[in-house]
């Protein structure tokens, strides 16, 4: 048994604001990630790297707020974020505010593998990516007129939802390989118009990211601030391993009770040991897919397909 | 008067007994535990190299800031006014690494990190990487009560600081000789082969008020010769720092990338919270199982919602304090000591 899922943002995203093409070209966007990563795993690959693929695919889409085509800071840049855990050894890799890696998912890899740290952030995450061999590439990259007219409206006063340019959120994975290990990854432009150097949950392990074997593998996607105090990742992890609960409830209880207490809305996607996949979301959708080698393969927008 | 009282002084001595002993009651009853725990970092500390004037100057400077955590409290203070007055007197102590006196990165400055939790509303905040905020934990208290976020870092932080209020200061406050001495020799033993550095001195304090609200606030300069921009466990909510009313605080000290991994300061409230351990099983199950079975190493202190008081640790020592209305005062550096 082996499976993958994947999210590209949960949030306000009324279907009527969203045309026909538009749903289309979503809907491709997230199938070719799913794919990729399903693919890697066909071929009897790690779930670290599918779940690194499946990313590294939703950060080159400019629909998604993730790599390129990620939400503007009120300065009008780019600061990306990302995370990514082996359930197998619970290590862990994060940057953030990286401003020049083309894919933050591959050099929050190589902070796992070939560092001795967990997160790394800034100019610093970056002098660790050119050690490491990586291009930088210039901030402009990122940048899309969408995000650039969605940054205007949004410093014209307007709620993002009420005039959506690009409507594609954080993008994360979870993976169960063929060996039964679990892996999970994170990657973010983080909010709209967002201070300049505000964090959210995405490359917080244990708060956007979290696996462990035998018990799941979570990447999270909404009001980051509450998902960090939720620690909501882990959260699910430990409600499955310590307290019992289905993967299911562990997602639906952080969700509903613990995001809703602290009046933050978001999505969850989670896979168990079995290969299990559950996304859940209390926003209005979740742009998401999954995809396993018992036939499942569906990909969804919002509440109903 | 030779037999001292007319009535009329009788009958006000006696209603003013009446008094003092209903409000002696009152208060008996009202009056819940306070509570605070301080640490000033666990790790390696050898009690060869501790001179006995430079134990008794740490022990001073953890019963000061135990006092002036303490002292909030008596006052009838919230639990985060506490945790924040203490970590802040350790942050201006040049002994501990955090605020004046942290270790240095690979290229000599200081990068700090802090965080701080309220168990009662569960609002968080925490900043990493900032280099000219003189006490990181009141600017991690700025971002939790005076921003939307949780997490501000580098200069971003340092921005939000300046348009608070808060006056900035060169990075060479923090310096200290001391410092540089340690991360030279750090970069000796680098180049010898021996890349472990040492992640001492971490600062931190948990605490009870009145009204039983916890606190958690933890504050750090890192590793010595970390890498620029490498952030441990101290800013992360979940890993170093949690608090949450009626189950537990706690801020931890330690190799940061193993309490990361674990989200060490949740896991031990989830232990309480969920398979009822009582405080001191559940640090110890994290500690001395789960995060030993990984090979990290470091401390915690931590406090429940009826004031008990846990530190323990599976490294050598941990600088440490307690202080609560029971009575119960402690300042201790190793595990009997």
């Amino acid at each position: 048994m082996y499976a993958i899922a994947i999210h590209g943002g949960a949030g306000a995203m009324p279907r009527d604001r969203l045309s026909p093409e538009a749903q289309q070209r979503l809907r491709a966007g997230l199938q070719s990630a799913l794919d990729a990563g399903y693919a890697v795993l066909e071929r009897g690959g790690s779930s670290l790297d599918a779940v690194t693929a499946a990313v590294r695919v939703l950060e080159d889409d400019p629909q998604f707020n993730a790599g390129r085509g990620a939400v503007l800071t009120r300065g009008g840049t780019v600061e990306l974020d990302a995370s990514i855990m082996d359930g197998r050894s619970l290590r862990a890799g994060a940057v953030a505010s990286v401003r020049h890696v083309r894919n933050p998912v591959e050099l929050a890899r190589l902070v796992m593998e070939h560092s001795r740290h967990v997160l790394l952030v800034g100019s610093g995450a970056e002098e660790f990516a050119l050690e490491h061999g990586m291009s930088l590439v210039a901030n402009e990259y990122f940048r899309t007129e969408e995000r650039a007219r969605e940054l205007a409206i949004v410093r014209a006063g307007s709620r993002v939802s009420e005039l959506i340019p690009v409507p594609g959120g954080t993008v994360g994975a979870v993976a169960l390989d063929r060996d039964g290990n679990l892996a999970a990854a994170t990657s973010t432009g983080g909010m709209t118009n967002k201070r300049h150097g505000r964090v959210g949950d995405s490359p917080i392990i244990g708060a956007g990211t979290y696996a462990r074997n035998g018990v799941c593998a979570v990447s999270a996607t909404g009001h980051g601030e509450a998902f960090i105090r939720a620690v909501a990742a882990y959260h699910v992890c430990l409600s499955v391993e310590q307290r019992g609960l289905t993967l299911e409830q562990a997602v639906r209880e952080v969700l509903h009770e613990r995001i809703g207490a602290l009046g933050a809305r978001g999505g969850i996607i989670a896979i168990d040991a079995r290969g299990n996949a559950v996304l859940e979301f209390t926003a209005e959708g979740m742009f998401r897919g999954c995809r396993d080698s018992r036939g499942r393969n569906e990909v969804a927008l919002f509440r109903d397909p | 008067m030779s037999c001292g009282l007319t009535f009329r002084a009788l009958r006000a001595l006696l209603a003013c007994l009446a008094l003092a002993s209903a409000g002696a009651s009152a208060h008996a009853s009202d009056e819940r535990r306070i509570a605070i725990a301080v640490h000033g970092g666990a790790g390696v500390i050898a009690p060869a190299e501790l001179t006995p004037e430079r134990e008794a100057s740490i022990r001073a400077a953890l019963q000061a800031a135990v006092d002036a955590g303490y002292a909030v409290l008596e006052h009838g203070g919230s639990s985060l006014d506490a945790v924040t007055a203490a970590v802040r007197v350790l942050e201006d102590d040049p002994q501990f690494n955090a605020g004046r006196g942290a270790v240095l990165t690979h290229d000599g400055a200081a990068e700090l990190d802090a965080s701080i939790m309220d168990g009662h509303s569960l609002r968080a905040g925490a900043v990493a990487g900032v280099r000219h905020v003189k006490n990181p934990i009141e600017l991690a208290r700025l971002v939790m009560d005076k921003s939307p976020h949780v997490f501000l870092i580098g200069s971003g932080a340092e921005e939000f600081a300046l348009a608070q209020g808060l006056t900035l200061v060169p990075n060479e406050y923090f310096r200290t000789p001391e410092r540089e001495r340690q991360l030279e020799r750090a970069k000796q033993s680098e180049r010898a082969g021996g890349a472990k550095t040492s992640a001492t001195g971490t600062v931190g304090a948990v605490a009870l008020d009145r009204d039983g609200n916890l606190a958690a606030a933890t504050s750090t300069g890192g590793m010595t010769n970390k890498r620029h921009g490498r952030v441990g466990d101290s800013p992360i909510i979940g890993a170093g720092t949690y608090a949450r009313n009626g189950v537990c605080a706690v801020s931890a000290t330690g190799h940061g990338e193993y309490f990361i991994r674990l989200a060490v300061a949740h896991d031990i409230c989830s232990l309480v919270a969920y398979r009822g351990l009582t405080l001191r099983e559940a640090v110890r199950e994290v500690l001395h199982v789960k995060l030993q079975g990984l090979g990290g190493d470091g401390g915690v202190i931590a406090l429940d919602g009826k004031g008990s008081i846990v530190m323990d640790f599976n490294s050598p020592g941990m600088f440490r304090a307690a202080r609560d209305s029971s009575g119960r005062r402690e300042i201790a550096i190793y595990r009997d000591r």
